[in-house]
């Protein structure tokens, strides 16, 4: 599981590079084909609360839940926007990140105690009583039909809608690199390398005077606020939240970007997220009654081939170019 | 720090630019987004709406189709879910021979397009967004409902349960649980306390939209014994709901209310017994006098028929009106504009205040962009002529009787109607 | 107003037979693959899909009371026909491996299953009620109820009992027993462990598609039904606990009989109770109502 650089600053390198590439990426598609630009956007929403999920999976942990923090962090920017007034938009994601980490910090404190199965139905549990009062609370959150989300303002600027999609595609993109470099850091610090010994073998971690479950609720509360964070960007992006944010197949789709963008370094979680979301864009076009089973398949694929994701075959296809 | 930020702002829309500006050359087809159901429960309506569609754009580019260009229609479906729905507006938006929307069955759909129309500077025509929430806090330039509310559909119900059962004591509900079904719930509880307040509402249920089983809510309802039972399921909610509430005796125990019913008259309406209270929220019932009486309606319903081998149901009357609607204002852009092929902001400027001779009736443009449309209300009667029930005891309420004067808060408007609404209301069976 | 509690108990119970089906195979695969199959509940769809199309397509020709056999016909198509192909195939590979991969592969296998049954069935809802028109309606308290519905009742207590017994007096019953209290012991007597698997997961399948089939004369068939089940039935499960037989049944009758109160009492948290008592139940007692310690692996 561990990263397999040349070098620990070699390594930090070859990820800084590597995210960089996919900020250009990201940032060159919509420039060609403009309606992309949303598309991009979402998907790093999704790609950071991946990138939660699979802090979680690095430590043997699968939530079917996770999606509860995106929509914690969905209605959080649709309620302080509409109920605290809050209207500008980088204040907006520092304050639902920060309500969504709150809010992982209370659940992990129970979910520390569970592993494996439990772990995993717990999480399942919470977060389809969350998706119920989501839609049953009408007056308060306006049941299934949702929240509007208005266009908050950039630095105290009011812009008009394109203009505020670009600086929102660019500050996404920016939180991308930011956020994964960070995250790379603490998972290569020593807290970081506790979490894949939890994986390997709890009771050692523990004869070793480190906490299983302190590294567990550190790493819980971690990835409930990248995915608050994401929930937050999808909101603004989108500009209505809905209850099925976080149905459960909204967190089997977070497990699956993970996966299927690997879950050996922090770029795999972007990764993941563009391929799954662009083939979700082009399949609904051309076949919209299979492109979960297009998913489907390349999630197979990828678990039964590629145990390292995505991002495991391009380290693979470097590698061999290397040694070239 | 102010000054800071100004400077970044300014550096961020400096690196923007404009946006794309739109075409005004005349193009080589009408492109047209039309969103609608086409999977899952909403396609019980969806798919009605958008066989409606596929026979007007072909009437329309029979004839010449819009300016002499051909329509070309793009669906897209709703089943997909809200988020999705957006991204897709946002790519038709970009493509400037789209100049114009018919967006949103579902409320929670239009509720979501309405802002992002209004963001991307796009003229949307609302074919099924029945909500009045809709304009309720927010003013659009984009936005338009080519249809009538909740407020006008449920006032309308109400007062016709009151003209043939005037002494109702008891009222349930059981309605969808989104903002369609609680809005109705609102409306027709205020309006019944407002025209009779000594009326008992003993239960409400609002069972999730697309619930594929109503067995413990029929149960419950059936021992709340209630003397009238009002609901505003529809499409496969509503079918739903009758085939399972048929064989428990609900249609006979209690008096019924299907505030949509017309629109499952052909496929389960043989379940119900004569008497059950149906709407067409509007004036979409085929069978009308109005819409019997129009030439072009009755190639509609011919040709609609042939294609599909069924009659048309209401939802396809409100995407039909509503494409002519969209034709209309093209129309009245160009006229305004001599030929020159119209902006998107010209074509909102010319649906201001437009009137519009649909297929079944009138319908109005108001300056708050809302739509006024008649209101059709009957029950259920046997037929010799279909092998269905069809509506009879039918009135047709004028819209400005029951729609909300602009800028009235419409729950406030309710709750001051008085029983004088009802003495100078047209009776059941005055309309044919 | 509602002293009368027996249709808040009938309903209670209609609700829990249909629950019991698709959770008892849930926990019946688990208890004998430890897999937990997120793709559990797309056989109950599939199940209430084609029982529903072979039943129309049954009554069209004017064969009314042949058409109930498409119940009961409909499930053993399925379970024969994806039990043993999937189980060979996709879910032999996961026994033994972390959870994580265990629910990813069968949640890759929901989606392309949600996916055929898109492309196989369409996307529009339908109905077939043949079977609660042919058996009539009892009068209970004075509610109207289908006898089908009571059907169900007697129809789920003896699923629940016949699997008990075979379980616990066939022979195969005892090699399944066997292998879920010890695989590698019943391996080294001499068991078929392997067929043993395919057996089980093939029950499971059957009960599940039973559960989607019988429910289909009551309810629209419409895509999202898979989704709503299995995460009713996750909930059901882990509140019997996992693997335990007696568990689910218990739990299918207590979240049967909460959720039809709630409709009568307070209509607003109907939806939400199952979970409700999931997150009791789990936070309290990890391995549900009936499970036992010695699960966890650390």
């Amino acid at each position: 599981m561990a990263y397999s650089g040349p070098s620990v600053f070699g390594a930090f390198d070859m990820v800084v590079w590597q995210l960089l590439a996919l900020a250009v990426a990201a940032m060159a598609l919509p420039v060609a084909v403009p309606w992309l630009g949303f598309v991009i956007t979402v998907a790093i929403g999704k790609g950071l609360a991946a990138l939660g999920v699979a802090m979680l999976l690095r430590g043997g942990l699968i939530s079917i839940g996770h999606a509860l923090y995106v929509a914690v962090g969905a209605y959080a920017t649709a309620f302080l926007m509409l109920s605290v007034g809050m209207n500008e938009l980088f204040l907006l994601l520092v304050c639902t990140t920060a309500i969504t980490m709150a809010s992982g910090l209370v659940i992990g404190a129970f979910m520390a105690r569970y592993r494996a199965i439990f772990f995993a139905m717990l999480n399942l549990a919470i977060s389809m009583v969350f998706f119920t009062l989501l839609s049953k609370l009408y007056n308060l959150t306006g049941g299934s039909d949702g929240m509007r989300v208005a266009t908050p303002t950039v630095l105290g600027v009011t812009l008009d809608r394109t203009k505020f999609d670009l600086v929102l595609q660019f500050s996404a993109v920016a939180l991308m690199v930011v956020v994964a470099l960070l995250i790379d850091r603490y998972l290569k610090s020593p807290l970081g390398e506790a979490l894949t010994a939890i994986h390997a073998n709890e009771v050692r971690l523990e004869y070793l005077g480190v906490s299983a479950r302190g590294v567990i609720l550190a790493v819980y509360t971690i990835s409930a606020a990248l995915a608050g964070l994401g929930g937050a960007i999808t909101a603004v992006a989108i500009g209505h939240v809905v209850p099925e944010l976080s149905y459960w197949t909204a967190s089997g789709q977070l497990v699956l970007i993970a996966v299927l963008g690997g879950i050996s370094g922090v770029p795999g979680a972007f990764i993941g997220a563009f391929f799954f979301e662009l083939v979700r864009t082009f399949a609904a076009d051309f076949v919209p009654d299979a492109w979960n089973a297009i998913v489907g398949v390349a999630l197979l694929i990828v678990i039964f081939f590629l145990p390292q994701g995505l991002y495991g075959l391009l380290q693979r296809v470097k590698m061999r170019k290397a040694r070239l | 720090m102010k000054c800071l930020s100004s400077i970044i702002a300014a550096l961020l829309l400096a690196v923007i630019g404009a946006p794309a500006t739109a075409q005004t050359s005349k193009p080589a087809e009408v492109d047209l987004g039309i969103f609608t159901f086409t999977s899952g429960p909403g396609a019980a309506y969806g798919v009605p709406g958008r066989n409606a569609a596929d026979v007007v754009i072909g009437q329309i580019n029979a004839s010449g189709g819009i300016g002499g260009v051909p329509v070309k229609p793009i669906y897209v479906d709703e089943g997909q879910g809200t988020n999705a729905v957006v991204a897709e507006f946002r790519k038709l938006a970009s493509d400037s021979n789209n100049q114009a929307m018919i967006a949103a069955l579902s409320s929670a759909n239009c509720l979501a397009l309405a802002p992002v129309a209004e963001q991307l500077q796009m003229p949307t025509f609302m074919w099924n967004c029945d909500t009045h929430q809709l304009f309720l806090k927010d003013k659009y330039k984009y936005v338009y409902r080519t249809n009538s509310s909740t407020v006008p559909e449920f006032v309308a119900d109400a007062l016709y349960l009151l003209a043939v059962k005037p002494n109702v004591k008891t009222v349930a509900i059981i309605d969808p649980d989104y903002a369609f079904g609680r809005d109705a719930g609102l409306i027709f509880k205020q309006t019944l306390k407002a025209l009779k307040p000594d009326i008992e509402v003993v239960a409400e249920l609002y069972p999730k939209l697309g619930s594929p089983s109503f067995n413990t809510e029929i149960s419950r309802l059936v021992a709340a014994k209630p003397d009238v039972i009002f609901s505003n399921f529809w499409g496969a909610d509503l079918e739903n709901f009758a085939r399972q509430a048929a064989p428990r005796e609900l249609f006979t125990s209690s008096q019924v209310i299907l505030a949509l019913g017309e629109s499952v008259l052909q496929s389960v309406g043989n379940l119900l017994p004569d008497g059950v209270i149906i709407g067409v929220i509007g004036d979409g019932w085929w069978k009308s006098s109005t819409a019997q009486a129009n030439p072009q309606t009755k190639a509609f319903i011919e040709d609609y028929r042939k294609r599909f081998n069924e009659y048309p149901v209401f939802p396809s009357f409100k995407m039909a009106n509503t494409i002519y609607a969209v034709k209309a204002v093209y129309d009245k852009a160009l006229a305004t504009n001599k030929g020159r092929w119209p902006t998107r902001d010209e074509l909102v400027a010319a649906a201001k205040g437009i009137k519009v001779d649909t297929l079944t009736g009138t319908l109005a443009l108001r300056e708050d962009n809302d739509g006024l449309v008649d209101q059709i209300v009957g029950v259920t009667e046997k037929s010799s002529s279909y092998p269905f029930p069809i509506m009879g005891n039918m009135v047709r309420y004028p819209a400005n009787l029951v729609t909300p004067p602009v800028g009235t808060d419409p729950i406030a408007w309710i709750s001051k109607l008085t029983p004088t609404m009802l003495a100078n209301a047209p009776k059941p069976g005055s309309y044919k | 107003m509602f002293a009368n509690y027996v249709p808040v108990i009938v309903d209670g119970l209609v609700d829990a037979a249909l629950i019991f089906f698709v959770a008892v195979g849930l926990t019946l695969v688990f208890s004998v693959a430890r897999v937990l199959n997120v793709a559990h509940g797309s056989f109950y769809a599939l199940g209430a899909y084609l029982s529903v199309v072979i039943g129309m397509w049954l009554t069209g020709h004017g064969w009314i009371v042949a058409s109930l056999a498409a119940l009961l016909l409909s499930p053993i198509l399925i379970a024969v026909a994806l039990g043993p192909l999937i189980e060979r195939t996709l879910l032999r590979w996961t026994y033994g491996r972390p959870e994580a991969l265990q629910i990813l592969v069968t949640f890759g296998l929901f989606l392309v299953l949600e996916d055929m049954q898109k492309l196989i069935f369409g996307v529009e809802p339908y109905s077939q009620d043949t079977a609660v028109q042919l058996f009539g309606v009892s009068h209970i308290s004075g509610i109207v109820y289908p006898n089908y519905q009571l059907l169900l009742i007697v129809l789920a207590i003896m699923v629940g009992i016949g699997l008990r017994l075979m379980l616990r007096q066939t022979r195969i019953g005892k090699l399944i027993a066997a292998v879920v209290a010890d695989q590698e012991m019943a391996q080294t007597i001499g068991i078929d462990v392997s067929r043993i698997f395919v057996l089980a997961f093939t029950l499971g399948v059957l009960l599940a598609a039973l559960g989607g089939a019988l429910a289909s004369p009551m309810i629209g068939v419409a895509p999202g039904l898979g989704a709503e089940a299995i995460v009713l039935a996750f909930a059901v499960a882990a509140i019997g606990g996992l693997g335990q037989i007696e568990g689910a049944a218990l739990a299918a009758i207590l979240v049967g009989l909460t959720r039809a109160s709630a409709i009568y009492w307070a209509p607003e948290f109907q939806p939400v109770v199952p979970y409700l008592v999931m997150v009791a139940v789990l936070l309290v007692r990890p391995y549900g109502l009936f499970g036992s310690v010695g699960l966890r692996r650390i």
